[in-house]
């Protein structure tokens, strides 16, 4: 059933399960990095370094950094076809969004790589 | 359709947004839809800040001076209510995807209940920050 709703015959169906898979995604990140806080409250940059700089940490966050530009990639490209009518325009802006995510993603992985 | 809409020209209209009353699920998904791509403009500033928050003590000690401005942190309250917001209503989105909750009279509780959760969070994310 759900593999068969997920093949090239409903390319809308992947986009809405890959903006709910996400969405959940990052909803447990979110959870575990405001436990990882309450529980550590580090309170000056060597106890913030050292939260964030095991290897696991550092995968989990990009996980969530994936997650989170797939997401808006999805929710921006709905919020234009619902309100920009003129299909250039649309396209225009669609791209410039999509250059961004990509160097949003590059540079994310940037300042994780390097902490 | 160029024909229809021609024809339906004369219809009453009403785009008076000061005399709609916005049902308060129409509210909590607007805003949902609202504060989405306020996240989504705030992005860079995001990365920006993690960046400097990340790379050594000097950045780190910058960091934390300009947010000890009023006005950075009056941002930051800005954006704990956009996450806040796009979050609490993201998850009622999930259950409603999962029919959970999905009577009129239920999603209006549930609209009810991310307003106060998302009022609570910011609450205590000003508290702490000030």
């Amino acid at each position: 059933m759900l593999i068969q709703l997920l093949t090239n015959k409903y390319p809308g169906m992947r986009l809405w399960l890959s903006q709910r898979l996400s969405a959940i995604v990052m909803a447990i990140y979110i959870v575990l990095v405001v436990m990882l806080l309450i529980i550590f409250r580090p309170a000056n940059f060597n106890a913030w370094h050292a939260l964030m700089s095991p290897i696991w940490f550092r995968l989990v966050t990009f996980v969530f950094f994936v997650s989170l530009f797939i997401h808006a990639w999805l929710g921006v490209k709905d919020v234009f076809e619902d309100y920009i009518f003129n299909l250039k325009l649309r396209a225009y802006l669609q791209i410039i969004v999509d250059v961004l995510l990509v160097v949003y993603l590059i540079w994310s992985s940037f300042i994780l790589w390097n902490i | 359709m160029q024909k229809n809409s021609q024809k339906n020209k004369n219809r009453p209209k009403n785009l008076n947004l000061f005399t709609i009353r916005l049902p308060i699920n129409a509210l909590v998904s607007i805003l949902h839809r609202a504060s989405g791509m306020a996240l989504f403009a705030m992005l860079p500033l995001i990365l920006l800040a993690f960046q400097y928050s990340a790379r050594s003590q000097q950045s780190y000690t910058k960091l934390v001076a300009l947010f000890d401005t009023w006005f950075i942190k009056l941002m930051l309250v800005g954006l704990a209510w956009a996450f806040s917001h796009h979050f609490f209503a993201g998850l009622r989105h999930l259950l409603q995807d999962s029919h959970w909750m999905a009577s009129l009279q239920k999603t209006r509780l549930s609209s009810r209940v991310v307003l106060w959760l998302v009022g609570i969070s910011v609450a205590i994310f000003s508290f702490v920050v000030w």
